[in-house]
């Protein structure tokens, strides 16, 4: 038995004749900060939906903690913390009122836990409030402290900085990277932004049109990512020539040089070189495949950014 | 169960609710306070012999249709609570069971509908001390059976509004389904009583002949409860 948090085999849903979420093979391990990223209607909600057991598959299974959702659903959410889609809230409720209302439902979660998930998601000041009167960013600080309430060993966050500020977004990063270390917290966050998911995840999972295109570690993603130093000079066609002549890769396109990205003194040495020969340089900046762009390209570039 | 209701209940603070839980019995004691206000002289003339057994039945033609009102109306606001933002997502996500979610809407909704039933039996009992009838003559059976057999004979219709209630985001559809129901209900009251099968008929039969309401309400009303919960517990949440 590995430690795998969550495990689903072939996780398929059909809706309206259409497989949205295809053959899901999705692998996280406990302390992981997964990032489950996907343009829009990639299916990303749709997995999530299924993993909480809010929709059944078509076909194939979801194993959390080892153990089969279908069969034990009620005891492995007590383990589950979870923000799905937008948040959900009473209206007419307070924040306090809101998470008590959870609360209850929670077996063995004290009182005071309100007021601790409350000012992790800084909404002490606001808790007397009725909800109704939260600014979007706020009502999405609400889910994530409700997702909290029962501390979690697995929380699963769908676009949780949907609304937020750019501080907001900042907190809720730090605090979903501070989860692994401080709680011992496995974290599920799906977005459509592989920056931000870059900012916070250790594995990578990208969807595109229900599959899985890719699923490692990050840093394995970040290696594809393709870097080229774009040389701006005076005469692109003799310093393309002389790059050949000495045994230098180059790559003329659009009327723009490149060289493939290397170590510094490789590239000051095609720099030295060129100098010597008369060519006039202006500038020599890395340019090229960024992390988004490598997700836009295996999403077959539709949606994203 | 216990927390569960308490956290159901603490959803309907500040809401209009509780209100109407009130409102509803007081205007069928004050619609029948009116009636007989208007021609006391006459009523107790001709009803002299059984004055409690009348007031009875009079109120419990005005119980009737208020309580399928009130079960239509408070079913689908209990249900508006989840739907208004979609909790669904949020509640069903939580360690209970989806059956145990479902019995949980349809105890606050009966325990609510209950609350208003024992304000007209008071007010019924309290509307004829008012009016000089003898607290020994009250004939209690008939007054418990007119309310609670009528009741019971309209659990089949409550279950059936929950169920529309609970699964439909669009409330028009539970809301219009039960406005049917009750006017198709206030239709048959005097229609024959071969037709005494029909569900409609059945919170009226009460007061003449408790036994076949309250066993088919009941038999009814338990397998209408179990479909409904069997299909909340297999839905997709939207
Ligand atoms: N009930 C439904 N019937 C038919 N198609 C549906 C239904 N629900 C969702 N879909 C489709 O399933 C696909 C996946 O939707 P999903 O919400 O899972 O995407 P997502 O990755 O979460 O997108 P987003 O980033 O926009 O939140 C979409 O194309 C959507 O149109
Ligand atoms: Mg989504």
């Amino acid at each position: 038995m590995t430690d795998l948090v969550i495990e689903t085999k072939g996780l398929t849903k059909t809706l309206g004749g259409r497989n949205v979420v295809d053959k899901l093979d999705l692998r996280i391990k406990r302390g992981d900060i997964y990032g489950f990223l996907g343009p829009n209607g990639a299916g990303k909600t749709t997995t999530i939906k299924m993993l909480l057991g809010l929709a059944r598959p078509s076909s194939g299974q979801v194993r959390l903690f080892g153990r089969s959702i279908r069969k034990e659903r009620v005891a492995l959410l007590r383990k589950v913390g979870s923000l799905v889609e937008y948040p959900s809230y009473y209206g007419h409720l307070n924040a306090k009122e809101n998470l008590e209302t959870i609360r209850l439902l929670l077996p063995g979660v004290r009182r005071s836990r309100i007021d601790e998930v409350l000012s992790i998601v800084r909404l002490t000041k606001d808790a007397q409030r009725q909800v109704k009167g939260y600014s979007l960013g706020m009502k999405q600080r609400l889910g994530i402290a409700a997702a909290l309430l029962g501390e979690p060993e697995l929380l699963i966050l769908d676009e949780p900085t949907n609304g937020l500020d750019p501080s907001g977004i900042i907190e809720i990063r730090e605090l979903i990277r501070s989860m692994p270390g401080q709680y011992g917290m496995t974290v599920l966050v799906s977005s459509h932004l592989l920056t931000e998911v870059g900012q916070m995840a250790t594995e990578v999972g990208i969807v595109s049109k229900g599959k899985l295109v890719f699923q490692d570690r990050l840093e394995v993603l970040k290696g594809r990512s393709r870097q080229q130093i774009h040389i701006r000079l005076n005469d692109q066609q003799r310093a393309f020539n002389l790059l050949h002549a000495h045994g230098f890769k180059a790559e003329l396109t659009d009327g723009r040089l490149y060289v493939p990205k290397a170590d510094d003194q490789r590239i000051a040495s095609v720099v030295r070189m060129l100098v010597q020969q008369g060519i006039e340089i202006s500038r020599v900046e890395e340019e090229g495949d960024t992390l988004e762009s490598v997700f836009l390209h295996m999403t077959g570039g539709e949606g994203g950014l | 169960m216990r927390r569960l209701l308490a956290s159901e209940f603490l959803k309907l603070r500040r809401k209009m609710i509780w209100f109407l839980i009130v409102l509803g019995p007081a205007g069928v004691i004050a619609l029948q306070a009116v009636n007989y206000g208007l021609r006391f002289d006459y009523l107790m003339k001709n009803y002299a012999g059984d004055p409690w057994g009348y007031l009875i039945k009079n109120v419990s033609m005005l119980l009737i249709p208020a309580l399928l009102m009130g079960m239509t109306i408070i079913s689908s606001m209990i249900a508006t609570l989840e739907h208004h933002t979609n909790a669904w997502k949020q509640t069903i996500a939580l360690p209970v069971s989806r059956t145990k979610l479902y019995l949980g809407k349809f105890a606050v909704t009966t325990m609510l509908l209950l609350v208003s039933t024992v304000l007209v039996l008071a007010g019924t009992v309290a509307l004829g001390l008012i009016f000089g009838f003898e607290l020994q003559a009250l004939p209690w059976d008939t007054l418990l059976i007119a309310l609670y057999g009528a009741f019971i004979g309209a659990l089949p219709y409550l279950a059936v509004q929950i169920w529309l209630a609970v699964t439909l985001n669009n409330q028009a559809i539970p809301l219009t389904v039960g406005i049917s129901g009750l006017v198709l209900s206030m239709l048959m009251i005097n229609g024959s009583s071969s037709k005494n099968w029909l569900p409609w008929k059945w919170p009226y039969l009460a007061l003449l002949e408790p036994v076949f309401p309250v066993a088919a309400g009941l038999a009814a009303s338990a397998v209408l409860y179990l479909l409904g919960s069997l299909h909340f517990a297999r839905k997709d949440v939207g």
